[in-house]
């Protein structure tokens, strides 16, 4: 009822009246940026359909329009969404590996209102890259704290930066990234928490101890960092043969089998704390609980003990071998929507 | 005919299935009792005569793009013919708030009739939740009407509308565009219109032939402009009525009754006792016994409701089966009587499991590949063991937590009869700690 024979009209490449922007360039434009057509045909009108003077047009409208999106939106509930883990850098590892064996990991939790936007790709790769920029531009700090919770407003200020391959030319603000997943999905979007831990490798004072990073994300569905509950925990190992250790690639892989088996436990169950606070077994405490996500014989230990046992039978034999060591130091977990204060102390 | 619609809804509302939310039932009876008043005998019998086959459909949509407001423009317009009553925006948009409780879809609370068709709407606020509701057998969806703006197009969030529907079952679907009144150039319908065709057969529905009506859902909400008003209304429903196809009822389906129980009566024969699921069957009708490693025919030489005897049973029907030369031993509870051919006794299937949380009954502590729980499938309680489908990454580590929805391998020690769409649920130690449904048969027996 609506469809029209199209009129092919010639049209003259004067100015002014405005063409009116075809068919074929607003599909152009939508399939290139995720607009709405309302938006697309204003980018093209106001460019006279010139598509990159349209994309061009829209980056700057992104911005003044998406605060006036973002202000309307800014009333309503967003409780969905998704936790993001970044690892940078894992912590210690053999010579092999690039990097300097430092820790540098971030996670932070975005929020929209359906989980349908939670699905979408668009909102997954914007999460992805703020968890990465997070990661990437947090400076070590001689602080007590290991996990650091992020000041928003500076991160909103910083550069988005890629998580993948492909980059931009002159990177967005997050907040202006935010504002354009906003003016694209209709929704609220917004930065909840970020938290990074950053740390300088131990092994040039003290070469007998190392640190490590462990994660695990729950409820993934597009990437593995990222899903509904996560998980990040600062692990420390102690050896007098610790370098020789990470050469050994048995020790790494099953090193690296036991911090996603700790992630996946934290995660898992209801864990707030690493040890009892009274000193009685306590549920909520990690190393009270049985070590059930860990395969193999040591499966269904408390988690201390099984710490204790896995370094026995991992680490060195000989000299030393007694004061090896291997502790959960620190550790945070953020389910999508959960309180703020949920990270533990 | 029309006229006559307004007893028809009537009695209709009051014998919808339990699933009506016992606020519009009242208010159902109410009505029913005030229009008794002016209603003549000869329409009081012609209600009675024929019921009009019931569908659930759902929205799915961006949350600005106007479902609500759709939803009351349906039943302000079908009310005016008596298919309806108008449900307001603020009695639909209860959403919001019920989902502030915890409550997540509240299914059916709407509801409306067209000349051929009863419908319980439903609202689809969120992926997770109506996965959860579909399982747990809360929520269903027939089909579906996907609301797209006419300003926006269709949104980088519509591809997971689509998948969510292909995911739940759902094969047909019809697309409302919205707000068509509050763009300037027209010619963006069609752009609109090409896209959605587009997308639709990306997602494997039928892009070419799925009605897209435009129109405007708050002008016939307010009862202005019918051109793009009431009228659309009326073609949205109409292409309801025509493309959506009705599931099939139970009594149509093939026959089907579990075995609860099996007696041995002398001078008869042995005899199993159940209710029918569905179907219908006769006295000499050739029946199979399907299911726990023992499947064989025969036939079906008598039927027994209340100690008497009958031809004929049907779905809902508690019976007794009298079964021709058939020893006791060779039937169990468990096992199902069907019509020959029908189903098939499954050991190996894949489907779709809500795993229950501590707050529902359920486990504390998550669980790992190779779990293996009670499965209970209508009478049989049988042992599985639940892996992740081939080719899931990390398998060997992937845990499962109480909260979700996961797709599983079930792998059974016995068979037993099962289809895709079967529901089952699944036990430890004496509680549920979790529900399924099958979604699709790997290995029978």
């Amino acid at each position: 009822m609506f469809r029209r024979v199209p009129a092919v009209l010639p049209r003259c490449y004067s100015t002014k009246p405005l063409p009116k922007p075809s068919l074929k360039l607003v599909a152009e434009l939508r399939k290139l940026t995720d607009v709405s057509i309302t938006k697309a045909r204003e980018a093209l009108s106001a460019s006279a359909n010139d598509v990159d003077l349209a994309l061009e047009w829209l980056k700057r409208d992104y911005i003044t329009d998406g605060a006036k999106k973002a202000a309307k939106v800014e009333g309503r509930v967003a409780r969905e969404g998704l936790i993001s883990v970044a690892v940078l850098s894992p912590g210690a590892r053999g010579r092999g590996g690039p990097g300097s064996g430092g820790v540098r990991a971030a996670m932070v939790e975005l929020n929209c209102e359906t989980d349908f936007v939670g699905r979408n790709e668009l909102f997954g790769k914007l999460a992805a890259d703020i968890a990465h920029t997070a990661a990437f531009i947090s400076e070590p700090v001689d602080s007590d704290a290991l996990f650091r919770n992020c000041d928003l407003d500076v991160l909103l200020n910083a550069p988005l930066m890629c998580a993948d391959d492909e980059a931009w030319d002159i990177p967005p603000r997050i907040g202006n990234a935010i504002r354009e997943t906003i003016t694209k999905v209709g929704e609220k979007v917004s930065l909840r928490r970020a938290a990074v831990v950053v740390h300088d490798p131990l092994q040039q004072k003290q070469p007998e101890l190392a640190l490590r990073v462990a994660s695990y994300v729950h409820g993934a569905i597009n990437r593995p960092s990222q899903g509904r509950i996560g998980s990040l925990a600062l692990l420390a190992l102690k050896s007098p043969n610790l370098s020789a250790l990470l050469q050994s690639t048995t020790f790494m892989e099953n090193l690296e089998k036991l911090e996603r088996s700790l992630g996946r436990q934290i995660v898992g169950f209801d864990t707030q704390r690493i040890r009892s606070d009274s000193g009685e077994k306590d549920e909520t405490a990690l190393y009270d609980q049985p070590f059930m996500m860990l395969p193999g014989e040591l499966s269904g230990q408390p988690v201390q003990e099984a710490l204790r046992q896995w370094i026995i039978q991992n680490g060195t034999a000989g000299e030393g071998a007694d004061t090896q060591a291997l502790e959960v130091l620190d550790f945070a977990k953020w389910t999508v929507g959960g309180a703020i204060e949920e990270a533990s102390s | 005919m029309l006229q006559l619609a307004v007893p028809t809804a009537v009695f209709r509302c009051a014998s919808v299935r339990s699933s009506l939310a016992a606020a519009s039932r009242s208010s159902a009876w109410k009505l029913a009792r005030e229009s008794l008043n002016f209603t003549s005998r000869r329409g009081y019998a012609e209600v009675y005569s024929r019921a009009k086959p019931h569908m659930n459909i759902g929205t799915i949509g961006h949350v600005d793009h106007g479902k609500t407001t759709l939803t009351a423009a349906i039943t302000k317009v079908l009310s005016s013919q008596g298919g309806a009553k108008f449900t307001d925006y603020s009695q639909i948009d209860k959403a919001p708030e019920e989902k502030a409780r915890g409550i997540t879809i509240n299914s059916s609370h709407v509801e409306y009739e067209t000349a051929n068709r009863h419908y319980g709407h439903i609202d689809c606020p969120g992926h997770a939740d109506y996965i959860k509701n579909m399982i747990t057998g809360a929520a269903q969806m027939d089909g579906a009407i996907i609301v797209v703006s006419a300003t926006d197009g269709q949104m980088p969030q519509t591809r997971e509308h689509l998948l969510l529907a292909r995911q739940v079952g759902v094969k047909r679907l019809v697309v409302f565009i919205n707000k068509v009144d509050q763009i300037q150039d027209p010619e963006m319908l069609e752009l609109v219109d090409m896209e959605m065709r587009d997308l639709l057969s990306t997602y494997n529905f039928d892009g070419e032939n799925t009605p897209i009506i435009m129109g405007s859902a708050l002008a016939a909400l307010e009862g202005r402009s019918d051109d793009i008003g009431s009228k659309k209304i009326f073609e949205l429903v109409e292409a309801c009525d025509n493309w959506l196809e009705l599931p099939p009822r139970d009594l149509e389906k093939p026959f089907l009754m579990p075995v609860e129980d099996v007696f041995s009566i002398s001078g008869r024969g042995t005899v199993a006792t159940g209710r029918v699921e569905r179907g219908v069957a006769n006295k000499g009708d050739d029946v199979e016994i399907v299911g726990l490693g023992n499947t064989f025919k025969t036939t079906l030489t008598g039927i027994e409701m209340f100690h008497k005897e009958l031809d004929r049973g049907e779905a809902g029907d508690n019976m007794g089966c009298l079964l021709r030369g058939v020893k006791r031993e060779q039937l169990r509870r468990g096992q199902v009587i069907v019509a020959p051919g029908s189903i098939k006794a499954v050991k190996k299937f894949q489907a779709q499991i809500y795993v229950l949380t501590k707050d529902e009954g359920g486990r504390y502590t998550p669980f790992m590949s190779n779990y293996r729980p009670q499965l209970f499938l209508r009478t049989a309680d049988i042992t599985v063991s639940l892996t992740f489908p081939e080719g899931t990454p990390d398998a060997a580590e992937k845990m499962v937590m109480p909260g979700d929805n996961v797709e599983m391998v079930c792998e059974l020690v016995h068979d037993v009869a099962a289809e895709e769409g079967s529901r089952f649920t699944l036990r430890e130690g004496g509680k549920t700690i979790g529900t399924g449904i099958v979604t699709k048969v790997i290995e029978t027996a």
